[in-house]
């Protein structure tokens, strides 16, 4: 994706995204990927962590909401081209001027944006059930990874996107795809946990310097040195990420009008 | 005798063709996926959680919850598309038109499921000895698989119940992941039963599965066949129940839609 276009159309991109909220509002499975099941694994690590520090609660509250970031983005920002191709939407939205990426972008900028109610609801719950006093030890920091992330992970989404568009075999596999990342990113644990192999594979993630960044500054249990580079390796896997994002879409929009499956289920 | 080999041949045609045509995972591709990978990250996520909380020496706990809770993907997703997809696929209508035994075709829709949920937790636990060297010298393996076999039986029990809910609302699939998500924490599958409040506990009594993962923790660390019986009995039980008020409600929808016309409503 051209970086400029962000700036150019940041109208259009805002206005997708509010016709896209408007959109989801009475879809069920979003209320389930955003909402239901963040908050039952809420409650779930709120009873399976309560006793390992003093600041779990919150750590359960980031980690669940990441969660319901990630399902949202693998199921409903992964699926955003081909709604649009079920809904005969995407011949239209491909002729209009805007840049196509451009209107995939709003879409997942609602989507993320909307996923942020898992952790709203999370705090709730952990604050008012359970009756846990959270406090937010770097609230400004906190946020600024929060705007970050948000950009992270829709940059990621972009790549997802066009992959399940373009290869279907890739998305057959979309349900075995939601744990591993919860396992990689460490949003509920760490990943030194895990096998060292495995580390290589985190950092490539997002979604693992997003949680970096939220856990260490929601807890202040990571230095600044620490937040700064985790925002640093987001910043770069963004870059990194909308470049690729700009050849799939070139390709995959190519492709769909050389072989005219635009409109084919 | 005429009518029961007619009945049994019903239950099969309906088990075999009700598998093969509405179960939408029914493909190598998307079967590995949803039904083994996607099963087994699960258990990864959260037997390392729980050895965050509590120790890695406590990993089994979660190994062996989690691997008997993946019967409920086959019980619940399973069970649901195979009745409820003859509703989305247009059959309802011929289904309901039909003379034939009404159990027969009902419980007929769950049977595949069963076989196919037992391998599934099968599988969970060879995952579970070979990445978590899961001891199974001490267990019963034939009450183990007895477990395995009841526990199956009772969650496609509740998957029955599931199924004819698909057939009254279109978030069937709201209901289901809601429902499979909540037996993660109320089956006792990641948390011990005891540190829930009483209220929890109460409707974990309820539920199948419950006492299937109990006795198979029990059986694994070393207790008899006869300790666990109770417990399986129960399981049984549980599922049998919510098998027959699925049957009940079942034909309740076939004749409530006939009523009001909305056999072909999607």
């Amino acid at each position: 994706m051209n970086f400029r276009n962000i700036f150019r159309y940041w109208r259009t991109m805002l206005t997708v995204a509010e016709v896209t909220l408007r959109h989801q509002l009475n879809d069920s499975f979003i209320l389930f990927a955003i909402l239901v099941q963040p908050l039952i694994i809420a409650v779930l690590a709120l009873f399976m962590l309560k006793d390992t520090a003093a600041n779990a609660a919150m750590f359960v509250v980031v980690g669940s909401g990441l969660t319901g970031l990630w399902s949202s983005l693998l199921f409903i920002s992964g699926n955003s081209i081909n709604a649009e191709r079920w809904q005969g939407t995407l011949e239209s939205l491909v002729g209009v001027p805007t840049p196509f990426d451009v209107i995939v972008f709003g879409k997942n900028l609602a989507n993320v944006v909307q996923s942020l109610l898992s952790m709203i609801v999370a705090y709730l719950l952990a604050a008012l059930f359970f009756g846990y006093s959270l406090h937010m030890d770097q609230p400004l920091l906190f946020f600024l990874s929060l705007f970050l992330s948000v950009f992270a992970f829709i940059s990621f989404g972009l790549v997802i996107a066009p992959i399940f568009v373009m290869y279907r075999e890739v998305q057959q596999w979309q349900n075995a795809m939601e744990y591993p990342v919860y396992i990689l990113a460490g949003f509920l644990f760490p990943v030194l946990l895990l096998p060292g192999w495995t580390t290589p594979i985190s950092y490539i993630l997002p979604p693992y310097w997003a949680a970096v960044a939220l856990h260490g500054t929601s807890t202040a249990s990571a230095p600044l040195e620490q937040t700064l580079f985790a925002w640093a390796m987001m910043v770069l896997l963004s870059i990194i990420f909308l470049f690729i994002a700009s050849r799939l879409f070139k390709i995959m929009l190519y492709k769909a009008r050389v072989d005219a499956t635009l409109d084919v289920q | 005798m005429k009518t029961l080999t007619s009945n049994l041949r019903l239950f099969w045609q309906g088990t075999v063709l009700s598998y093969v045509a509405l179960f939408a995972w029914l493909q190598p591709v998307t079967y590995m996926a949803s039904k083994i990978v996607m099963p087994l990250t699960q258990m990864l996520f959260f037997t390392f959680l729980g050895s965050f909380a509590t120790g890695r020496d406590n990993a089994h706990f979660y190994v062996i919850g989690n691997a008997i809770q993946i019967t409920a993907v086959s019980g619940i997703f399973g069970v649901t598309m195979s009745i409820g997809g003859e509703r989305w696929s247009g059959t309802l209508v011929y289904l309901f038109g039909t003379p034939a035994n009404r159990m027969a075709m009902f419980f007929g829709r769950a049977f595949m499921h069963i076989i196919d949920g037992t391998i599934g937790v099968v599988i969970a636990l060879l995952w579970g000895v070979i990445l978590f060297k899961l001891d199974l010298s001490q267990t019963n393996l034939s009450a183990l698989a007895l477990t395995i076999f009841v526990t199956t039986l009772s969650t496609c029990g509740l998957g029955l119940l599931m199924g004819c809910l698909s057939l009254l609302t279109a978030n069937v699939m709201f209901v289901n992941n809601t429902v499979y998500f909540l037996l993660l924490i109320f089956s006792g599958a990641n948390v011990n039963l005891a540190t829930l409040p009483s209220w929890m506990q109460a409707i974990s009594q309820v539920l199948p599965l419950t006492r299937g993962i109990a006795s198979a923790r029990a059986l694994i660390a070393g207790a008899s066949m006869q300790e666990v019986l109770p417990l399986l009995a129960q399981e049984l039980g549980i599922g049998l129940i919510y098998g027959l008020v699925g049957y009940f409600m079942f034909q309740w929808v076939e004749v409530s839609a006939k009523r009001r016309g909305t056999l072909e409503t999607i």
